[in-house]
């Protein structure tokens, strides 16, 4: 036997646990839940056979399509909120110095509380009496601005969007200062002596070097906020009158709360199948770029 | 070579104990039937597991009983309320059911009945009649399928008292609201001076409905109907009369009744608002009676003052009605028989009868019982609101009767109707998810 053969042997053998608790746990549920899909059923008692049913509800279903919508905002405020914002960031904050380390973790903080924790916090900050964002625009004379950030339903989308910009641009942040500082010196020496400063050095130079870094973190971008559940969910619980309802919250109210596991079923088989075509997409637009 | 088997080994045996530790359930249940020995053993399952007061009232009741028998064997199971309907639904749907356990009244109560799941205690109410006679008015029919008893109730949950300060009342020159008309001027009176004429928080969506809408509703249509309407059974919720209760509800709505934002702000907040003086009324159930107790101080509490919610003139329901009644009781397994199904029935007084209601009552929790407690035992506004609740009519709670489906569509539709939804819209919704859940 060859080492390389060895060597590919025990590779198999060592991936074999986590394979089999991935396949386990997360393959053979995704197809578990598609077949539930067809199945008109409450969690208890006998499930009815319903064949494309639920399948065709879901399609039909206007709630479905504008928690879809929803997620597409979320997604467009995560790839237009977080990714620029965390770069501007990291460029003015690359250096070590103690400044740039204490605003560092700053920014790095809210990753590290509970989801529900910013839920709570910025749910407060929105309060229509005792919120501190009414309170502030209140004592700056803003008085016409002031509303119920969380309850009006032509804003309160954006409302929900901004502290999940701001929960997750710490590990951006991170990412995008890492790559920075991978930049080879002679590189920013030769543009410096080329005359490139400002930014002609960064669209010219920085940019370019760090594309493939701001690809992932899109790549990222949009598939956290497919996953967006617990911020929203603690904030407005989807209302009212479902106005932020997102995929996941949807998926969950018809399931845990109506009881109708089998719709719920079908609901979570089309953000799979959705979230494959989103990264589908996105694999497709990346490979184009690089050849 | 030997080292690789070594490896191959230590792997599988990390993969089998992973499976294993995955697969192990705890699998024990209320099962029962043959006792070892003499000893008969019988199990009970409740959701007073809490550390508040009536959660040990029940409890105490129930190892009395246990002290008082000790030819029993009880096993008994105290669930956490946020996993207890899902625990019964679960050991329902394996048709293995505890021999004694709490229900919550209505529709979650008719599936076990509907199921053959458990038995008639009728004979209980009639074997004490000191006993039965002193339930409220409502207690027993609750429980009533086919003219026999299934249960005795240990609990109240009204979800619509009126809730209003006194101070406010007085300072604004403002009459108690006793009538609709009486009550739109209260709150045009209150928007005026600039406090918020009702509190509500309605993010979790049920408020709206249960204490606010149900009890309109009533007022309008009458019970009569909504029994009718929810098995769509000669009347829909497409009815005029329905459409005409929604738009009592707009009327509130429209009059600026509730505060700002009412949808995202849970009924806590809403509670704290109101105790703080902000809001001069709140239409809440009584379970705000203790929060209010627990969480302010004897000066803001000895303002408040309950009432029913005015009732609708020329509307079919009765006046001076609340929704709500019975909260829930214990009910029998089917399969309980002879011996133990005697030692059942007296397990089922113990936690009902006279002196558990009384140590329920002065744990300043409502019962559906009429029992004079020690005042000094619990606060004014409890026992403003137990007279009270002595002389009403009780009225279904909407969601306590309607399907999962058909409570979740009129909670959102409240909520569209208070982002500017049409009344008929809203029925429809209603009417489709409703009759689509109980064909």
């Amino acid at each position: 036997m060859g080492t390389t053969a060895r060597l590919k042997g025990f590779i198999i053998l060592a991936l074999l646990p986590t394979l089999l608790i991935y396949t386990f746990f997360v393959i053979v549920p995704i197809f578990w839940s598609a077949y539930y899909g067809f199945f008109d059923w409450s969690g208890m008692g006998d499930a009815k056979f319903t064949g494309l049913a639920n399948y065709i509800e879901v399609i039909k279903d206007e709630i479905f399509w504008r928690s879809l919508k929803n997620n597409f905002i979320i997604i467009a405020a995560s790839v237009f909120g977080q990714v620029p914002i965390a770069l501007v960031l990291a460029l003015l904050l690359m250096k070590n110095s103690f400044v740039n380390r204490f605003v560092r973790s700053a920014v790095f903080m809210p990753m590290v509380l509970s989801t529900v924790v910013v839920g709570l916090i910025w749910g407060y900050m929105y309060h229509p009496q005792i919120g501190v964002v009414n309170y502030v625009l209140k004592s700056l004379g803003l008085e016409s601005l002031t509303r119920a950030w969380l309850s009006d339903p032509k804003i309160n989308m954006f409302s929900v969007s901004i502290p999940i910009i701001w929960n997750y641009i710490g590990p951006y942040l991170i990412i995008f200062i890492a790559a920075l500082q991978n930049i080879p010196s002679e590189i920013n020496d030769a543009a410096k002596l080329e005359g490139a400063v400002g930014f002609k050095k960064l669209y010219y130079v920085t940019l370019p070097m760090i594309w493939n870094t701001v690809k992932v973190v899109i790549v990222l971008c949009i598939a956290g906020s497919l996953k967006a559940f617990d911020q929203v969910f603690v904030m407005t619980g989807g209302g009212p009158a479902q106005s932020t309802e997102l995929l996941a919250t949807y998926m969950y109210n018809n399931t845990f709360e109506v009881y109708r596991y089998g719709y719920g079923s079908a609901i979570s088989t089309m953000i799979v199948i959705v979230s494959m075509i989103l990264i589908l997409i996105s694999q497709i637009l990346m490979k184009r770029k690089n050849q | 070579m030997k080292t690789k088997k070594l490896k191959l080994s230590l792997v599988v045996m990390l993969v089998l104990s992973l499976l294993l530790a995955a697969c192990s359930g705890d699998k024990t249940t209320g099962d029962n039937a043959k006792g070892k020995g003499d000893k008969i053993k019988l199990s009970i399952w409740h959701n007073y597991a809490g550390d508040d007061l009536r959660a040990k009232a029940v409890r105490k009741q129930i190892d009395q009983f246990e002290k008082e028998h000790p030819e029993v064997e009880l096993d008994k199971q105290a669930i956490p309320v946020d996993g207890y309907r899902q625990r019964l639904k679960t050991v329902a749907a394996a048709n293995e059911m505890p021999d004694v356990f709490y229900s919550y009244s209505g529709s979650f109560t008719e599936e076990f009945y509907k199921g053959n799941l458990i038995q008639p205690v009728s004979d209980l109410w009639e074997k004490k009649p000191d006993w039965a006679e002193k339930f409220l008015p409502g207690s027993k029919e609750i429980f009533t399928y086919d003219n026999e008893v299934y249960s005795a109730p240990v609990g109240m949950s009204a979800t619509s008292f009126l809730y209003y300060n006194r101070d406010l009342f007085e300072k604004y020159n403002v009459k108690v609201p006793t009538t609709w008309d009486e009550l739109m001027e209260a709150i045009k009176v209150f928007n005026k001076n600039k406090i918020t004429p009702i509190a509500l928080g309605n993010k979790a969506t049920w408020p709206a409905q249960s204490s606010v809408f149900g009890v309109i509703a009533d007022h309008v249509t009458g019970t009569e109907w909504f029994m009718k309407a929810i098995k769509s059974d000669g009347a829909t919720f497409n009815d005029p009369q329905f459409i005409e209760a929604l738009n009592y509800f707009k009327d509130l709505v429209d009059a600026k009744a509730f505060q700002e934002g009412a949808n995202s702000i849970d009924n806590t907040q809403a509670e704290q608002y109101f105790v703080k003086g902000n809001a001069a009324m709140m239409i809440n159930g009584s379970w705000a009676i203790t929060n209010l107790a627990a969480s302010s101080n004897k000066e803001e509490l000895d303002k408040i003052e309950v009432t029913v919610v005015p009732s609708i003139e020329g509307g079919k329901g009765k006046p001076n009605t609340m929704t709500g009644g019975p909260g829930g009781g214990f009910l029998m397994s089917s399969k309980v028989k002879d011996k133990k199904r005697e030692l059942a029935l007296e397990l089922m007084y113990a936690i009902s009868g006279p002196e558990a209601q009384k140590a329920i009552a002065e744990s300043e929790s409502l019962v559906m019982y009429d029992v004079d407690i020690d005042e000094s035992k619990v606060s004014s506004l409890y026992n403003k609101a137990y007279e009270l609740v002595k002389t009403v009519n009780f009225a279904p709670v909407y969601d306590l009767y309607l399907s999962s489906a058909g409570g979740e569509a009129i909670n959102q539709g409240l909520q569209e109707l208070m982002l500017g939804g049409k009344p008929k819209e809203v029925a429809k919704k209603l009417q489709d998810a409703q009759s689509k859940a109980v064909k």
